[in-house]
């Protein structure tokens, strides 16, 4: 007997579908606290120190176990603020943004000392200080997020406003943008588009946010429940996190190979460029003492926001931030 | 005047009380639980959030600039839609060589494109439109297609005989009989078109109701990215109901013949 065509398709649509791998059975977690990380960025070398702590077992020996999350900056935020979940990786601005809105998380581990956004020309433009930003058109993301922080933060410490240079929306396209003179400045992080740029053969001037003002930068927030009700996990989870960032530091090379079992491609990819990443985001992690945020850079921060209208009110900043865990 | 009010209860009445009742349960639901209004605001904020940007002029200005991409997307697209419709439609050959790419293109997200446009033609409102364009041209292409397809061959056998000149061919038969499937085609270009437009504004933009959704997002006030989208849902609707008043109006003549 033959069969009717749509049934022999059918058939192999369903077997196909059948054969793609089902996701993993759950893990069994035993005593471990399951905490899924929202990163804000998809996999990438600059999130070693996490990769080198899941793998060497730093989590693990505190009784964590920890599931990578690469959804929005944002949607972390209001994740954690929910409760829905406890920790996130987050850039120093919106801790101030996300209270000034009632949200109720806290900024418990400096990852990165200082601000990473930089604004990045090619050399002839002659980018040398934040004044010669004006008169020109400048490429940045959107006017959102850290980049237009750290742009606006640069223009105030140049007296220039959005009147004296053109501020342009270009999406995530900076070093496309910078290559082909559409933009002849563009915003970035330090340790990825000079270094994607350089990588091309271009003479760059680049100026970094914090060579001129100090601003709390990317750190893990919690919220205000985990704290109260649950301050061994913040402990637990910070530890673990600041043993993966010295370790990551003190053995890059081990570090850069652990980042192959997450981030894909990355076999395939220019492999200096990617460890001058890496090394370039390590420059970023070397606080004094580790995990610790200033007073200043809060009240810097908050400055900042408030001159750019993106904070209405000034907020308690005692109640945005805590070192205690770093102890 | 009963039939009229009858009518119209049907017509206007209902939808009105069901936005309502939605309205309603919305805000119960929000009152009840203790959601956070940075998760899910209540409607009375939005309203009030609606109300500022109102007073403000934000809201009309970047409803605007949005409107300016949609229109102008629109309009390329239904424009490359219908060329390129009308001469896949009149040969195989060109069928069978376009098809592939066409087929192909409309299997690329539209959101994995937009980046590229931005770096190719600029953050300008050029990138938009394309978007809007791109999205837009697919649906009317193949309803273009099928319209002109559906003429009757006696049709064009009738006019032949009286020796009609391909434009009379076209302006006294193709264009009317491929009418109604064309306008099918719009209805669902005309709500695609503020998709695209929006896609263009998310990846990079500082004007329009997609940046307004950004900032909105950016600021953890949800309450203003609930406005930009119930305007985009405005406006879509408003494009919606413009096609339908023009099918109306344009296929009037269907009505009449049936009638008699």
């Amino acid at each position: 007997m033959k069969l009717p065509k749509i049934v022999v398709i059918l058939a192999v649509i369903l077997m196909m579908v059948s054969c793609v791998p089902g996701m993993p059975a759950n893990l069994v977690p035993g005593e471990l606290t399951h905490v899924r990380l929202p990163m804000g960025y998809v996999p990438n070398v600059q999130y070693a120190p996490f990769y080198t702590a899941v793998e060497k077992g730093f989590y693990a020996e505190e009784g964590i176990e920890l599931e990578f999350d690469y959804s929005y900056e944002t949607d972390g935020v209001a994740l954690v603020g929910a409760n829905d979940l406890q920790f996130s990786l987050v850039s120093g601005e919106q801790v101030p943004i996300a209270r000034g809105q009632g949200i109720p998380i806290v900024y418990v581990m400096a990852w990165y000392s200082e601000y990473p956004v930089a604004v990045i020309a090619k050399s002839d433009q002659n980018l040398k200080t934040p004044q010669d930003l004006a008169g020109k058109r400048v490429g940045l993301p959107g006017l959102f997020g850290a980049n237009y922080v750290g742009l606006r933060a640069l223009m105030d410490y140049a007296g220039l406003d959005e009147n004296d240079l053109t501020l342009e929306s270009i999406g995530f396209t900076q070093v496309e943008a910078l290559a082909a003179d559409t933009s002849q400045v563009v915003v970035g992080y330090i340790a990825n588009e000079p270094i994607q740029l350089a990588a091309q053969g271009y003479e760059l001037d680049v100026l970094q946010v914090a060579d001129y003002l100090e601003l709390v930068s990317n750190g893990l927030i919690t919220n205000e429940k985990t704290i109260a009700e649950n301050p061994d996990l913040v402990q637990r989870m910070v530890r673990a996190t600041m043993r993966g960032i010295q370790y990551a530091v003190e053995h890059p090379q081990e570090a850069y190979e652990l980042c192959m079992n997450y981030v894909d491609g990355l076999e395939n990819a220019d492999q200096d460029v990617q460890f001058q990443v890496m090394e370039a985001s390590m420059d970023l992690y070397q606080t004094d003492p580790y995990g610790y945020s200033s007073p200043q850079s809060w009240s810097n921060m908050q400055n900042v926001l408030l001159d750019m209208g993106m904070l209405k009110h000034p907020i308690n900043l005692e109640e945005a931030y805590s070192n205690e865990f770093i102890q | 005047m009963r039939y009229w009010w009858k009518k119209n209860l049907f017509k206007i009445g209902f939808p009105v009380l069901s936005a309502l009742v939605g309205l309603l349960l919305w805000q119960i639901f929000t009152s009840l639980s203790d959601i956070p209004s940075f998760i899910f605001p209540k409607p009375s904020e939005v309203w009030q959030r609606l109300l500022s940007v109102i007073k403000d002029g934000s809201l009309l200005f970047h409803t605007l600039v949005t409107l300016q991409e949609v229109i102008l997307g629109l309009a390329l697209g239904l424009l490359a839609a219908i060329i390129t419709g009308y001469f896949l439609a009149k040969s195989r050959l060109v069928e069978q060589v376009l098809a592939p790419y066409i087929v192909a293109s409309q299997s690329i997200p539209i959101v994995a494109i937009a980046p590229l446009l931005v770096i190719w033609l600029g953050p300008g409102i050029l990138s938009k439109i394309l978007t809007s364009a791109l999205i837009v041209f697919f649906p009317v292409l193949v309803n273009t297609i099928v319209g002109l397809r559906s003429v009757p061959s006696e049709l064009y056998d009738l006019l032949r005989s009286l020796h009609a000149s391909s434009w009379q061919r076209i302006i006294k038969l193709e264009i009317p009989a491929a009418m109604p499937v064309f306008l099918g085609g719009l209805r669902i270009g005309a709500t695609l078109a503020v998709i695209g437009a929006v896609v263009g504004e998310f990846v990079g933009a500082d004007q329009g109701l997609g940046f307004l959704v950004n900032v909105g997002r950016g600021l953890y006030d949800t309450s203003l990215v609930f406005v930009a989208v119930f305007t985009l849902v405005v406006l879509a609707l408003a494009l919606y109901g413009s096609v339908v008043l023009l099918e109306n109006r344009l296929l009037s003549w269907q009505k009449h013949n049936g009638e008699s």
